[in-house]
């Protein structure tokens, strides 16, 4: 967008030592950083940490009753058929949102992208769910999803789905819900990527004599790949960690159809009161999450490309 | 004790009569959304009665109650009074917290010395009162009397055939007979428990007391026939469609609307249906008859959710006087009218809802509590509702679901 772009690349050896030595780039970022950082330490890090250690205990959430139980905790959790299932589910559901809404949100990208008259308020009107409590949307999504053939969704297209009471629906109907709401994130983050593709590769694509489609497969896709790489991530820590918009539609039913790691948990401690058990579960899921998007960073970064 | 209590309370004293003893004591009570209909009026004549004392109520719905009390409790930020639930089978409930030594002992007001027997697991633990309960409610069947009337029903069915005949009279009226919502949990269960008094207690009184000693299991019970009648419920189409895609919200509506003829509900939520309909005397209740002999009928009679006094909190004894106020008789009567309950102990002045009045012959000898207040810890109850969820929906069978609620009972 910014005509100068062409003017970025300047001789290196001669302005970039001389900005290092008079001061330390990151010094004072991480200065500014201190007040916020240590509020997270004190608010985020600290209880987090020192969580763990109840994960290696039976204590129920109440009363001082509490023994070391070592590893017996996580020994539950690989036996639990519960648990275990809903790994299932929250792998399933983080597949469908991740790919359905990165889609959904490049193509909306793409869309706004484009020189129309209404772009501005179509990205407004896109990205509004985001901004909504998930809670509040997934009680708008209860009437949505309404199971009667004449109302909501399935009055609209002439349906007659049991949308969250059908155990093999109910899933990709929460999943509907999330990329309903989060593909305007996702498009934010896209469109912000796409600003950034300078003009001038996709002029010399077209001198070149690329047409649309391969300037979008080899200039923009690949010009993009940062944008995905924080999409993908994001996406996936989202999914993994689904609570709310479950627990205000379907509480993990009908059965056990819709139970995720993060119900389970949420069960264990505050309805069955087994906050060690339940503090296991939290702990293996954060790892679990950790790895994942310590694997994706790694193998997208790798792809991304700058112009 | 006392000074730091009115030191933290910065309100100023709005009750000008209190004269000398301007001193207030504010106490904090936490509340499950069903409460707050009695406790609204109650409050109110508690500040007349000692205005030296405020109380602030705040309440909310079960789910988000148990998890925030429960958290508070952990915490050791408990509020000085709050919800508790009777019996062993949830984790806010009366055991679970008593045995961890955070509830105040009630044993020495009045009215714990009047508690019915047959409620006394509900309330006591090692013979030691923990919980306040105004008294009891019922499941059985609330009915749209016009739904009835239109069908050509005259009078309630008294046994299991007739049940069956009178669902299947509404069904050729064009009525649902009987509206479900699965899709919230708690709802899942209102029809089992139904039966299960008549299909399992009416044949062996003890049976708990087997359950809990190791003898008896619900897939070797009267369950697995309470279980079957449930789903002959649904294949004989007496149910809305797509019961487990139905809130608790669209069961009240379709009946008090008259789409559906009934709703097996627990009495406790009968205020609700009557708001929702046009003239609340178009709806009733009548037990919801589990056997063919209609001798051995039983119904289920649960003591109704309650509240205890904090321990560890700063006004223990301003707690508890305020529990001992709620015993009276009158306050008693008034809680139990407001939510349509059979009161604890009754006087000439109880007045009982005339929609329960048809439970009364049972309640002496013919009802047992909800199943949940002596099952040993709080998984039983999730399981029976998730059980049940997948039965509606064909993905288990009954053996599959009573399995997994005997290996959830003995964990």
């Amino acid at each position: 967008v910014t005509p100068i772009t062409t003017e970025k690349p300047r001789p290196a050896s001669t302005r970039r030592p001389g900005r290092r030595r008079r001061f330390s780039v990151t010094t004072p970022s991480w200065l500014f950083a201190a007040p916020a950082l240590l509020v997270y330490a004190l608010v985020v890090l600290y209880p987090a940490i020192s969580g763990v250690f109840y994960a290696f205990t039976d204590w129920s959430g109440i009363g001082e009753d509490m023994s070391f139980v070592g590893l017996a905790n996580f020994r539950t959790l690989l036996g639990d058929e519960q648990a275990m299932g809903s790994i299932g589910n929250t792998l399933l559901l983080t597949l469908a949102i991740v790919a359905v809404q990165n889609g959904i949100g490049l193509l909306l990208a793409l869309g706004v992208h484009a020189k129309l008259k209404s772009r501005a308020l179509l990205r407004v009107i896109f990205f509004a769910p985001v901004v909504v409590s998930p809670v509040m949307v997934a009680f708008l999504w209860k009437y949505i999803y309404n199971p009667d053939p004449s109302a909501g969704l399935n009055g609209l297209l002439g349906l007659d789905v049991n949308w969250l009471g059908d155990p093999s629906v109910a899933l990709w109907s929460v999943a509907g819900m999330v990329v309903w709401q989060y593909a305007g994130y996702s498009m934010v983050i896209f469109l912000a990527g796409l600003e950034g593709v300078p003009k001038e590769l996709h002029e010399a694509a077209m001198i070149d004599g690329a047409g649309t489609v391969q300037r979008f497969r080899y200039v923009t896709w690949p010009l993009l790949a940062p944008a995905l790489t924080i999409n993908m991530m994001l996406s996936t820590i989202g999914g993994l960690k689904l609570f709310d918009q479950i627990f205000a539609t379907t509480n993990g039913g009908p059965g056990y159809a819709t139970e995720t790691l993060s119900t389970v948990l949420y069960k264990q401690a505050f309805v069955f009161g087994k906050f060690g058990y339940s503090t296991a579960i939290a702990l293996v899921l954060a790892l679990f999450v950790a790895a994942v998007s310590l694997v994706q960073v790694y193998y997208l970064r790798n792809r991304e490309v700058t112009a | 004790v006392a000074a730091a209590a009115t030191a933290c309370s910065t309100r100023p004293d709005t009750a000008a009569t209190t004269g000398g003893q301007g001193a207030t004591t504010e106490l904090k009570f936490v509340g499950v959304a069903d409460q707050k209909a009695p406790m609204d009026s109650l409050l109110a004549a508690y500040q007349q009665a000692k205005p030296s004392v405020r109380i602030n109520a705040s309440f909310a719905p079960t789910d988000q109650v148990q998890t925030s009390v429960r958290t508070q409790l952990g915490a050791g930020n408990a509020p000085d009074l709050h919800v508790v639930y009777p019996g062993s089978g949830s984790a806010m409930s009366m055991t679970q917290i008593g045995q961890a030594g955070l509830l105040a002992d009630l044993s020495a007001q009045p009215w714990t010395q009047t508690i019915p027997a047959g409620f006394k697991p509900a309330f006591q633990l090692d013979g030691k009162t923990y919980i306040y309960s105004a008294g009891s409610s019922v499941i059985g069947a609330v009915y749209n009397k016009k739904a009835f009337e239109k069908a050509g029903v005259e009078a309630p069915p008294a046994t299991w055939t007739e049940f069956l005949a009178v669902c299947d009279k509404l069904k050729k009226a064009g009525v649902t007979p009987i509206a479900l919502g699965a899709q919230t949990p708690w709802v899942t269960q209102l029809i089992t428990y139904a039966l299960v008094p008549s299909t399992v207690y009416a044949k062996d009184p003890t049976f708990d007391d087997k359950q809990l000693a190791g003898q008896a299991t619900f897939a070797g019970s009267g369950w697995r026939q309470a279980m079957e009648m449930y789903l002959e419920l649904q294949k004989r189409g007496f149910f809305n469609d797509k019961p487990n895609g139905t809130t608790f919200e669209q069961q009240i509506s379709m009946v008090a609307t008259g789409k559906a003829a009934m709703a097996i509900q627990v009495s406790a939520v009968l205020p609700d249906f009557r708001k929702a309909a046009s003239s609340p005397d178009d709806l009733s209740m009548f037990p919801v008859p589990g056997a063919d002999d209609a001798a051995s009928v039983w119904i289920p009679a649960g003591v109704v959710v309650g509240l205890g006094a904090s321990a560890k909190g700063k006004n223990v004894e301003e707690a508890k006087a305020f529990i001992d106020f709620l015993g009276k008789q009158e306050n008693i009567n008034a809680w139990a009218k407001a939510i349509a309950a059979i009161p604890l102990t009754q006087d000439a002045s109880s007045a009982i809802d005339p929609a329960v009045e048809s439970f009364l012959p049972f309640t002496k000898d013919r009802a047992v509590p909800f199943m949940d207040q002596r099952w040993p810890n709080a998984e039983v109850q999730p399981v029976h509702f998730a059980v049940v969820q997948e039965l509606l929906a064909g993905k288990a069978t009954i053996d599959e679901a009573l399995k997994k609620m005997d290996e959830a009972y003995q964990k």
